[in-house]
C-alpha cells in the first residue's frame, strides 16, 4: 500500500488580485494526524477544500488515495470524511435523521446509532438540531464526516468556539481516529493543539506553506532556545556569559534567559547559587512552543 | 435512489415540524375559502353574463343592446350562433340568453338555466324591467317589445363553493412554488447547507429532484386536506374525472416549484427571494381568477391576466373540476403554463450556485 495518501502539488487559489494559496505542496502519509496550522485567512479552509474538491484550484493537483480531485471530484468525497468549519444542518430534524439523510447521500453508511455513541450524542439522538448546544452541534458535524466510515477524515478548526472541557474531549475522539488507522488532516490555530495531536505539522502563512515537519523538528530548527526564568534576590551575574546563553533579559530582578542548552545553563545558575554569587528562588525552564516557531518564521504571533 | 426518497421524506418531516408553514399551506387557503363563502357565497354568481344573438339587426336590437350594457350587473358577450350559445348556457357559461328576431313583431327570445334559478330569476327580472322602461319609451310608437321566456335544462347547478375549490386548489399550487420553495435555495446557500451537501458524493440533481419531490408530495397532502375539508364543511363538489384533475394539479406543482426554483436561484438572500415571489404570486391570486371569475377584472386588464401562467392552470381546473368539461379546449393553455416551467427549470439549472 502506498505510503502517502494525500498528495498535493504547487496548489494555487486566486481571488482576484488575491492569492489565498500559492503553490503549496505537501504529502499526507497513511494513519497520521496531519495538522495545518496559521493565523486566520492564511489560506487553511482554501486549501482543504480544493482537496475535498468544494473549490477547484487555479493551478497544481491533489490527489486523494489516487484519485485527481479535480478529475474526480465525487470519488474523492466517498473516501474522505468532511466536516466543515460551518456547515448547515436542517434546523428541525433531529441528530438521528440528519445522519440518516447524509448517510443516504453516501455510498456506503455506518449505523446512524453507532456513530452516534462515538461522539456521545445518545442523549441528544431524538433532538431537534436547533435545539443543539455549540459542541454539541460540532459533535453531530464529525458524526456526519465519519458516516460512510472514510478512510481519510478532514477536519476545520474542529475545537474552535469550543471551552477547554469539549476541546479536550474532541481531542481524545481525533487520536482515536488514528487508532483505528485513519488518516486525519485538520486545520488549526491553536498551536497547542497542533503540538498534542499533530504528527507533522504544516505552517502556513499569507497563502504560502512556510514548514513542514513534526513539531518536535519544527521547534527544534525555528526555536531552539529554551526559556529558562529566574527571580533574583540578591546579587549580580553576567548572564549573557553563562553556558549556552544566547540572550539575556534582566528587569526588576526577573531574569529571562534563553539557551541551547538548558542543562549547562541551569547548572551554572545552580552553581552561583552555591557559592553565594547569587540568591534566587522560582526557577522555571520553558521548552519553546510552535507558538515561537511561528513568531520565529513570520514575526508575527498567532493570533494577533 | 434511496437518497431521492430520503431526501423526500426527510424534507416532509421538517416542512410539518414548521407550524407557520402549515398555517400558510393548509390553514390560510381554508380561511380564505371560508372568507370568501360568506362574502359570496349566497349568490352563484355576481354578474350576469348575457349572450346576445341578433338575427335581425335594426333599431330594435341596436336599443336593447345599448340598454343591455348599461345594467351593470350584465355583461354582454355579442354572440351568432343559436345553438353554440344555448350550449354556454347549459354549461353555465351564461346566465342568460337573449336572441333578437328576425322581424320585429316577432317577440324577443330569453333563454335562462331552470338549474338556477335564483340566477336566472333575478337576471329576468332585471330583464323585464329594463324591457318594460324601453317600451315606456317607445309608448306612441306602433311596436312594442315583447320578450318570451324559455327555460332549458343546463348540465347541473355549479355552486359557490363548486366554483371556488378548483381556484383555490390552483391557489395552493401557486403558492407552494411562489412562497414556499423560493427561499429554499436561497436559504440553504446562505446556510451553508448546499456547501455540505456537496461535500458529499451525491449527484446535484438527485438532491434538486428530491426538493421537487418534496414540495410535491407536501402540496398534495395539503391539497387532500383542503378538499376534505371543503367538502365536508362547505359542501362543496369535484365533478370532474377526478386522475384528471390530479394530473392537472400535479403539472401545475411542477411548472409553478420550477418557477420557484428559478427564482431562488437568481436571488442573493431568501428574503430578496421571499420579495419577488410574493410580488408575483398577489397580484396572480386576485387576477387569475382564483377566488372570483377573472370577468370582473375590467376589459384592459384581460390581456394581462392572459398571459399570466395561473390563468391557464385556473381556467382548467375550473373547467374540469366543477363543470365536467373536457380537457381538449385547454390544452394551448396549459402548454403555454408548460412552456413556463421548461423556461423557470432552464434559469434554475443555468444559475445554481452551490454558494
Amino acid at each position: 500500500m502506498d505510503q502517502v495518501i494525500v498528495d498535493i502539488q504547487n496548489l494555487v487559489k486566486r481571488y482576484g488580485a488575491i492569492t489565498a494559496v500559492d503553490h503549496v505542496s505537501f504529502q499526507v502519509n497513511r494513519g497520521e494526524i496531519f495538522g495545518i496550522l496559521g493565523p486566520n485567512g492564511a489560506g487553511k479552509t482554501t486549501t482543504l477544500e480544493m482537496i475535498e474538491g468544494l473549490r477547484v484550484p487555479d493551478g497544481g493537483t491533489a490527489v486523494v488515495d489516487g484519485i485527481d480531485v479535480r478529475r474526480d471530484p465525487r470519488g474523492v468525497r466517498s473516501l474522505i470524511g468532511v466536516q466543515l468549519q460551518e456547515a448547515g444542518f436542517f434546523d428541525r430534524l433531529t441528530v438521528e435523521e440528519t445522519l440518516q439523510l447524509f448517510g443516504s447521500y453516501q455510498r456506503k453508511m455506518l449505523p446512524p446509532s453507532e456513530v452516534i455513541d462515538r461522539m456521545q450524542l445518545q442523549d441528544k439522538r431524538r433532538a431537534w438540531v436547533m435545539n443543539l448546544s455549540g459542541g454539541q452541534r460540532q459533535r453531530l458535524s464529525i458524526a456526519v464526516a465519519l458516516i460512510n466510515d472514510p478512510r481519510i477524515i478532514f477536519l476545520d478548526e474542529p475545537t474552535t468556539g469550543l471551552d477547554p472541557q469539549a476541546r479536550r474531549n474532541l481531542w481524545d475522539v481525533i487520536e482515536r481516529f488514528r487508532e483505528e488507522g485513519r488518516t486525519v488532516v485538520l486545520t488549526t490555530h491553536y498551536m497547542e493543539e497542533a503540538q498534542r495531536l499533530c504528527d507533522r505539522v504544516a505552517i502556513m502563512d499569507h497563502g504560502r506553506m512556510v514548514a513542514l515537519n513534526t513539531p518536535r523538528a519544527l521547534i527544534r530548527t525555528h526555536a531552539p532556545s529554551t526559556t529558562v526564568a529566574l527571580t533574583v534576590l540578591e546579587g549580580e551575574l553576567a548572564y549573557a556569559s553563562l553556558p549556552g546563553v544566547r540572550n539575556a533579559e534582566v528587569s526588576n530582578g526577573e531574569v529571562v534567559l534563553a539557551t541551547s542548552d538548558p542543562m549547562q545553563t541551569v547548572h551554572a545558575l545552580m552553581e552561583s547559587s552555591r557559592t553565594g554569587k547569587i540568591g534566587f528562588n522560582q526557577l522555571r525552564v520553558e521548552e519553546a512552543t510552535l507558538e515561537d516557531v511561528f513568531l520565529h518564521l513570520t514575526g508575527r504571533r498567532l493570533r494577533e | 435512489m434511496n437518497a431521492f426518497f430520503t431526501t423526500i421524506v426527510m424534507g416532509f418531516r421538517h416542512y410539518f415540524r414548521d407550524r407557520s408553514t402549515v398555517f400558510w399551506g393548509v390553514l390560510f387557503p381554508l380561511i380564505l375559502m371560508g372568507l370568501i363563502g360568506l362574502a359570496f357565497g349566497r349568490s352563484d354568481s355576481l354578474t350576469f353574463s348575457v349572450g346576445f344573438i341578433d338575427l335581425g339587426g335594426g333599431i330594435l336590437a341596436e336599443g336593447l343592446r345599448r340598454g343591455l350594457n348599461e345594467v351593470p350587473v350584465f355583461r354582454v358577450v355579442e354572440e351568432t350562433d343559436p345553438p353554440q350559445a344555448l350550449e354556454a348556457l347549459r354549461k353555465g357559461r351564461r346566465t342568460l340568453v337573449v336572441v333578437v328576431p328576425v322581424s320585429a313583431g316577432e317577440p324577443v327570445r330569453v333563454y335562462f338555466d331552470q338549474a338556477r334559478p335564483q340566477d336566472s330569476r333575478t337576471a329576468l327580472v332585471i330583464l323585464e324591467r329594463f324591457i318594460a322602461q324601453a317600451n315606456l319609451r317607445l309608448s306612441g310608437a306602433k311596436e312594442t317589445v315583447r320578450i318570451q321566456a324559455t327555460g332549458l335544462q343546463g348540465q347541473r347547478q355549479l355552486r359557490f363553493f363548486d366554483f371556488l375549490l378548483p381556484g383555490i386548489l390552483a391557489m395552493t399550487v401557486m403558492q407552494t412554488g411562489l412562497m414556499g420553495v423560493t427561499w429554499v435555495v436561497a436559504e440553504y446557500r446562505q446556510r451553508l447547507i448546499l456547501k455540505r451537501i456537496l461535500a458529499t458524493p451525491i449527484h446535484p440533481l438527485v438532491f434538486l429532484g428530491g426538493l421537487v419531490g418534496r414540495y410535491t408530495v407536501t402540496n398534495f397532502v395539503q391539497m387532500a386536506i383542503i378538499v376534505a375539508v371543503a367538502i365536508a364543511a362547505f359542501n362543496a363538489r369535484i365533478v370532474g374525472n377526478p386522475a384528471t384533475v390530479i394530473g392537472l394539479l400535479m403539472f401545475g406543482t411542477l411548472v409553478f416549484v420550477g418557477i420557484g426554483f428559478a427564482i431562488s436561484t437568481v436571488s442573493k438572500t431568501p428574503e430578496s427571494a421571499n420579495l419577488l415571489g410574493s410580488a408575483i404570486h398577489f397580484p396572480m391570486m386576485f387576477l387569475s381568477g382564483t377566488l372570483w371569475p377573472r370577468e370582473f377584472m375590467p376589459d384592459f386588464m384581460q390581456p394581462v391576466i392572459a398571459l399570466l401562467p395561473l390563468t391557464p392552470l385556473v381556467d382548467a381546473m375550473r373547467a374540469v373540476a366543477a363543470r365536467g368539461d373536457a380537457l381538449g379546449p385547454h390544452l394551448p393553455g396549459l402548454a403555454y403554463l408548460g412552456a413556463w416551467g421548461i423556461g423557470a427549470f432552464a434559469l434554475a439549472a443555468w444559475r445554481f450556485r452551490w454558494e
